[in-house]
């Protein structure tokens, strides 16, 4: 059976992935409240990264995250992942991760060679929620 | 103002002596190191990363990288217990983590070669090598050696010594 590649790529941007556990509603907004914390608040980065926002994490789910993205407005813009490249290599999965949003307009995968929080070379992986969101978070 | 002829005499020795002086050694003074990154943070680095100054010479780093945070800090047994890659009499430093257009200053005063790296991304070959002087100077110390401390991308990554004195300044920045 052969699938298109507009298919294939209208199949994922329609997937549904385990959601957190609490209301949708509460992490549309910021802050998303407990167990996430602003990263700026814990570690020496500035409060909004160009291209990501600001983030939010619960620090219990580092280094993979998810990290929830949030717009100058406090919009809930992008789900984050960060997977450290030698993990993956040695055989880590990371599996099941959760969403900030079950909509997903857009995803883009690069290499960062690091940060004050995860430090080694990683892949950051980014799930925009809808079509304005990587603009918003571009500056 | 009127010179006199001794005067005229003393300022041209002066600038002969300047003229004769290596070219390429940056006079004591400040100089501004740069912290620079991709938008991505695909790649960082020190700008320059190989630098000749004289001794006395204030360096100051400052974070031009929009998106990250870096250090410049000196590899030495009390900073994180690193092998020591400056002089054996020089103090060494840490910055701190340096948020973006934030700054730090360090004097060098002892004459010798100093490494230095940025905490988050030495993985990522983000280091630099300072010349304070020259060989001929007294107590002047060489680069250090390979160690078990810095990996051999690290090595690498930082110009050689003569290099840097015949430059001055080496900053190639084709990313």
């Amino acid at each position: 059976m052969k699938f298109s590649s507009a298919a294939l790529a209208f199949a994922a941007l329609m997937m549904t992935g385990p959601a957190f556990a609490q209301d949708a509603d509460a992490l549309m907004s910021a802050p998303p409240g407990e167990p996430f914390v602003q990263v700026s608040d814990v570690l020496p980065l500035p409060e909004f990264l160009p291209g990501l926002g600001t983030l939010f994490v619960d620090p219990g789910t580092l280094p993979a995250g998810p990290f929830l993205s949030y717009d100058h407005d406090g919009k809930l813009s992008a789900t984050v992942y960060m997977t450290p490249l030698e993990e993956l290599q040695n055989g880590t999965a990371y599996d099941g991760l959760s969403l900030g949003a079950n909509t997903v307009a857009g995803v883009d995968i690069y290499y960062n060679a690091g940060h004050p929080g995860v430090e080694t070379p990683h892949a950051h992986v980014v799930l925009f929620h809808d079509d304005g969101a990587k603009g918003r978070l571009a500056e | 103002m009127t010179l006199s002829r001794r005067q005229i005499l003393a300022l041209g020795g002066g600038l002969c002596a300047a003229h004769l002086a290596p070219r390429n050694l940056l006079a004591a003074s400040i100089e501004v190191i740069e912290m620079r990154g991709t938008a991505r943070g695909e790649h960082v680095w020190f700008v320059p990363r190989g630098l000749a100054v004289t001794p006395g010479t204030v360096l100051r780093f400052v974070n031009r990288d929009k998106g990250n945070s870096h250090t410049a800090t000196a590899y030495h047994p009390a900073i994180f217990d690193r092998a020591r890659r400056i002089p054996a009499a020089a103090t060494p430093w840490d910055s701190d983590f340096l948020l973006p257009d934030e700054s730090f200053e360090v004097t060098l005063t002892a004459p010798g070669v100093y490494d230095l790296y940025c905490i988050p991304h030495e993985m990522s070959g983000m280091v630099a090598r300072i010349v304070v002087g020259t060989p001929d100077e007294q107590g002047w110390e060489g680069a250090a050696g390979p160690s078990d401390d810095v990996s051999q991308a690290v090595l690498d990554a930082l110009p050689p010594v003569e290099e840097i004195l015949s430059r001055g300044r080496i900053e190639e920045d084709t990313r």
